[in-house]
């Protein structure tokens, strides 16, 4: 029997065993590590390719295989493989000390990241998925601020939480179909089971790629964590894993209905308006991203919820290009923080000037995460807002809210990243003297690439990553819109307005500009100086309605993490206050405990 | 040559020879209990090939035949103790050598120690329930001095409750044992098992299940006779508290527990009721209790409770598959929670405390420590791809198989309730906060290689210990335990007829 016949074992397990292999490198030989770690990542991304390209494919040659890669294992897997390698080159700049230990968890990430996609077996799946909850714990503590290890545990107590929930999840599965090969599974949504199973197999999903309710751990670790770690796991590698998860789950595992569908599409509304109304009055770079990382992944619910193949398309469209565009804002936002030493909007600004690589990478990116055409982000949008409109013609008579859901998020995204650009590229800076210079070639590089992607896979759109990869992990050879979207037209268009624009600017800029001191009428010149931009949008908080929710916000009153935290501790403190340490209540504890025995015992 | 009174023999030997020279020779007390324990591990080793091969060894003490003399069973579920006891003996031995030093008279640690040893090794040997009694009421004991041997306010506070607690405990069972002995006229346990089956329902039987349910069930910890764990526990010397947490509260009660209920009296739908009951309220209240608290070796005694919960579900729930669970969480629970008690001994002697409010981060100070913290923490947890995840796996699959999917729901929730409270623990524990890093002396002490074996040894076999379901080489060992169980009564007719 041919064991090693194909990628699918190594991909799996290469990664993991050299991962482990790097814990116990020195940190004197980190050239080794660092050699090691690009060599597999390389040799991996390349193997996803090949898994890709030659798929469907089984492993071990048995009967129910362990692993498969159909269409929709394949895309993830090929994603996750390219954002290991560019996070790993990125690492290489980025990180100082502990590289042994930081290398091993990435590549050991990326092994069980491509555990849980190959999976064809339910338990397989949720022994790669809770592994990758730990390695975000590890990874999120290893380096980063005084409060990292803090968020890294909500975010492993949030995933892990819904884990033991998945474990439930399928074993009431495995009760219903007798089975755990994810390829013979269909059940159909009827009776109690059936939407047990379905909601927390969801809800392991939600938590993972970071949907409201369960989405809160995810802008703690932005803010806390390292940059490349953000961008590697919640950002990308969370995001496929968890939409790989829902599309699998109400794509292959179950037969989904209206109702089922019409949860998936206000948990994405929910999330889309949720998170980017937060995202809006944020201070924290990083933060800020966190929120938005949250909010995109409504939109991947949606499309998956319209449950039509122009609406699935563009969900799973959007969920690879949500990672591409957000790992390269978090790489960015990391670049600058290695710079400046925070990631405080107000502390930022006037960054173009030093920065001009990450700025306009960063430009890019920030404009296909607002749905600007003619980038990535725009497309896979439009293709979900087909998918609603589908839902319009289908009588359903929901349509329209979900459409304004998504538009409305959609602009406040824009409002929300013009802010972002402002403080920390545009302006003033805040300490003119600083000299500052661009990130290292190794830093500098993945942000190019992902702002590269993103204008390819947008211009490109139908000739390259739909028809490539989205079509056929459909399992679909065209789609029929409603709209037409021709982006080879609109690039050149759009490109011409820029030129004609930009020549326009030349020829009327002034000869000669000269410096005044600002005339401010007595009041401080010190705070007009300066717009910095992390005020920008405070105003809604004067609206009465949103400034109570605002308010909340802070207090974490939203938090399903910290309200579980805190209704725990009502029923901690009152046991704790039953367990005053005098004996006799003890003695007589034990007396009512047998009482209740006898009384059992007897009367059955 | 029949090895099984060794079990018995050799640390009772130990424990009585260390008095002797303890007190000029200075380390008798370590290498006494060190080569004691060694051999006890390597015997247990070759009996548990013995016993795979034969199904039961059975060793009538002084050739006298049962009912008239005393025999030593060991059979599937044994083995399977004595395998977990004496290893786990021998690994804890090790430990206390560095450990104990801040006593001074260390033989009477060590004498102690092996008694209990002796005790608990006795118990799952023995074949005849007085005996059962007897050795149980040794390690008990022994148990009751070593959680005192710090003798200060709080140590004794906690003895003394764990003394009069488990003494009621202790009565409960002899007025059942009495009981029984005056229905079945026997004590062989394999005999007891016919005469009862043959008797057919009596209106004693109900009485001393209750008897014995809350007696063990206050051995084992169960809510609501569990009052005794936290502060025996967590007041104890480490290594005892290791002892006590990963295996006393299982021989002595679980082991004991399942011994009288599925083969003597044969589970009953009442019986497996009370032990769910007992389970549940058992689960959920300890670990809510664990997230209030902010010592570790308190922390880690209430999560004894709630796993021990996750045992008596499984057994409860009764089915092959609940049952190795059940026995198989019991076998990873040992190893961690063993795991987790000598880490907290290695915290205090390299931070100076033990309050989880003012960790320094042992990552940084002690790696062995930090990491075999990490990977207790995460298998009890239930984190992939540690034995915790698989045991509570097989336990939620199992009770859902049984058309209870409203246990699975408590246990799944139950088991993040676990990650939650544990990892609010190992947050501070590994990576606590740099502005305790020097405040006290202590800080930055290297921790002796006696203690780092034990741990790094403990958290292999954590990681290793998803191989016992391994077909072939594991599953016989477990298999056979879970065989005995499910077997019940029958299994006693047949040990009956091979008695004789």
């Amino acid at each position: 029997m041919n064991l090693l016949a194909n990628f699918l074992a190594y991909v799996v397990f290469i990664p993991i065993v050299i991962g482990i292999l790097c814990l116990f490198i020195s940190e004197k030989l980190k050239i080794l590590t660092k050699t090691l770690v690009f060599i597999t990542t390389l040799i991996i991304l390349a193997a996803s390719a090949h898994i890709f390209i030659f798929k469907p494919m089984y492993w071990p040659p048995v009967q129910t295989p362990a692993f498969m890669a159909d269409n929709l294992s394949a895309l993830a897997g090929i994603g996750i493989s390219f954002f290991a390698f560019l996070t790993a080159l990125y690492s290489f700049g980025f990180i100082e000390k502990n590289n042994g230990r930081y290398f091993g968890y990435v590549l050991m990430a990326l092994g069980s990241s491509l555990g849980a996609v190959f999976a064809n077996n339910l338990i397989v799946l949720v022994a790669f998925w809770g592994f990758l909850a730990a390695l975000l714990y590890l990874l999120v503590s290893i380096q980063g601020r005084q409060r990292a290890p803090e968020s890294a545990k909500k975010a492993l107590i949030m995933i892990g939480g819904t884990d033991a929930l998945m474990i439930f999840a399928i074993g009431l599965i495995w009760k219903m179909t007798g089975t755990f090969a994810m390829d013979a599974i269909r059940i159909n949504l009827n009776g109690v089971f059936p939407y047990a199973a379905f909601i927390f197999m969801a809800i392991a999903s939600f938590a993972k790629a970071g949907a409201v309710p369960f989405h809160s751990w995810l802008p703690d670790v932005a803010e806390d964590g390292p940059a490349s770690v953000t961008a590697y796991l919640p950002a990308s590698l969370d995001k496929l894993l968890g939409i790989y998860l829902l599309a699998r789950v109400s794509l292959n595992l179950f037969v989904m209905n209206s109702a089922s569908n019409l949860a998936l599409l206000s948990v994405g509304a929910i999330t889309i308006i949720f998170a980017v109304g937060i995202a809006l009055v944020q201070h924290d770079f990083k933060r800020l991203l966190g929120y938005h990382a949250v909010s995109q992944v409504g939109y991947m619910i949606i499309g998956i919820g319209t449950a039509n193949p122009v609406g699935i398309a563009g969900g799973l469209f959007h969920m690879l290009n949500n990672a591409i565009y957000k790992s390269c804002l978090f790489l960015s936002a990391g670049a600058v923080e290695k710079r400046t030493h925070t990631s405080d909007l107000a502390k930022l600004g006037g960054l173009a000037k030093y920065m001009p690589i990450t700025f306009v990478s960063f430009l890019i990116a920030s404009l296909s995460i607002s749905g600007i055409p003619p980038l990535n982000g725009f497309v896979s949008k439009w293709m979900i807002y087909q998918g609603i409109i589908e839902l319009g013609n289908n009588k359903n008579p929901l349509w329209i809210l979900w459409l304004v859901c998504a538009m409305f998020g959609s602009a406040l995204t824009i409002a929300s990243f013009m802010k972002l650009l402002h403080a920390v590229f545009l302006g003033r800076p805040s300490d003119a003297s600083l000299k500052l210079k661009e990130a290292g070639i190794s830093m500098t590089a993945p942000i190019i690439i992902l702002a590269s992607v993103c204008i390819i896979f947008g211009v490109f759109a139908f000739a390259v990553p739909l028809r490539l990869l989205i079509m056929p992990a459909i399992g679909r050879e065209a789609l029929t819109y409603i709209g037409i979207w021709s982006p080879g037209i609109a690039t050149s268009l759009i490109s011409v307005g820029i030129i004609l624009g930009g020549l326009i600017y030349m020829a009327l800029i002034p000869k000669r500009e000269r410096l005044v001191g600002l005339f401010v009428g007595g009041e401080d010149p010190e705070a007009l100086e300066r717009v910095s931009g992390a005020e920008f949008y405070d105003t809604v908080k004067d609206v009465k309605i949103l400034g109570s929710m605002y308010e909340k916000e802070a207090r974490h009153a939203f938090d399903i993490y910290d309200i579980s935290r805190k209704s725990l501790e009502v029923f901690t403190k009152f046991f704790q206050r039953l367990h005053n340490g005098v004996l006799p209540a003890y003695l007589v504890w034990c007396l009512l405990g047998m009482i209740a025995m006898f009384i059992i015992l007897f009367l059955k | 040559m029949n090895f099984v009174p060794f079990f018995v023999i050799l640390p009772l030997a130990a424990a009585f020879l260390i008095p002797l020279t303890g007190k000029k020779i200075k380390i008798a007390g370590e290498v006494a209990s060190i080569a004691a324990t060694l051999s006890l591990a390597v015997l247990s080793f070759l009996v548990a090939a013995l016993t795979a091969a034969q199904k039961a060894l059975i060793c009538n003490i002084g050739k006298w035949i049962a009912p008239a003399g005393i025999p030593m069973i060991v059979d599937g579920f044994s083995i399977f103790f004595l395998v977990i006891i004496n290893v786990i003996a021998f690994l804890v031995a090790i430990y206390s050598v560095d450990y104990v030093k801040r006593y001074t008279d260390t033989w009477k640690f060590f004498t102690l120690f092996l008694l209990m040893v002796a005790g608990m090794n006795g118990v799952v040997i023995s074949g005849d329930i007085f005996n059962l009694y007897v050795c149980l009421e040794i390690a008990a004991i022994a148990g009751y001095s070593l959680v005192a041997f710090d003798v200060d306010a709080e140590a004794l506070e906690a003895s003394f409750k764990y003394a009069v607690m488990g003494a009621v405990g202790s009565s409960f069972m002899l007025l059942g044992i009495a009981l029984l002995y005056s229905y079945a006229s026997t004590l062989n346990m394999a005999d007891m098992a016919l005469s009862i089956a043959g008797k057919g329902a009596s209106k004693i039987l109900p009485f001393v299940s209750a008897l014995f349910l809350a007696g063990f069930g206050l051995k084992a910890a169960l809510v609501p006779f569990h009052a005794w764990l936290p502060d025996a526990h967590s007041k104890a010397p480490t290594p005892v508290s290791a002892m006590l947490s990963g295996l006393l509260i299982k021989v002595l009660g679980v082991y004991a527990l399942s011994r009288i209920f599925f083969n003597i009296f044969g589970m009953t739908p009442q019986v497996s009721m009370i032990l769910i009951g007992l389970a549940v309220i058992s689960m959920v209240v300890a670990s809510v209790l664990a997230f209030g608290q902010t010592d570790i070796k308190r922390l880690l005694a209430y999560s004894s409770i709630s796993q021990i919960g996750y045992i008596a579900l499984g057994l409860g729930v009764c089915t092959p598959l609940s049952i190795m669970g059940a026995l198989f969480h019991l076998f990873n629970h040992s190893i961690f929670k063993s795991l987790l008690f000598l880490n907290a001994g290695a915290i205090e002697q390299s931070t100076g405390t033990r309050d989880l409010r003012k960790m320094p981060g042992i990552m940084a100070i002690s790696p062995v420590t930090g990491y075999t913290n990490l990977i207790g923490t995460m298998s009890i947890c239930g984190i992939p791809p540690l034995g915790g995840f698989w045991s509570k796996l097989i336990i939620i699959f199992a009770c859902i198989q049984a058309d209870r999917p409203i246990l699975a729901f408590i246990a799944a929730a139950v088991s993040a309730l676990t990650l939650g409270y544990y990892f609010k623990a190992a947050t501070p524990i590994l990576f606590g906060s740099k502005e305790y890093r020097g405040i006290n002396n202590n800080i930055g002490k290297r921790i002796a290689i006696t203690m780092a074996l034990p741990m790094a040894a403990l958290a292999v076999l954590s990681i290793l210990s998803v191989l016992i379901l391994l077909p072939d080489t594991g599953r016989s060992f477990l298999g056979d335990a879970v065989a005995v169980l499910v077997r019940g009564r029958e299994w006693n007719s047949a040990i009956s007829g091979a008695m004789r």
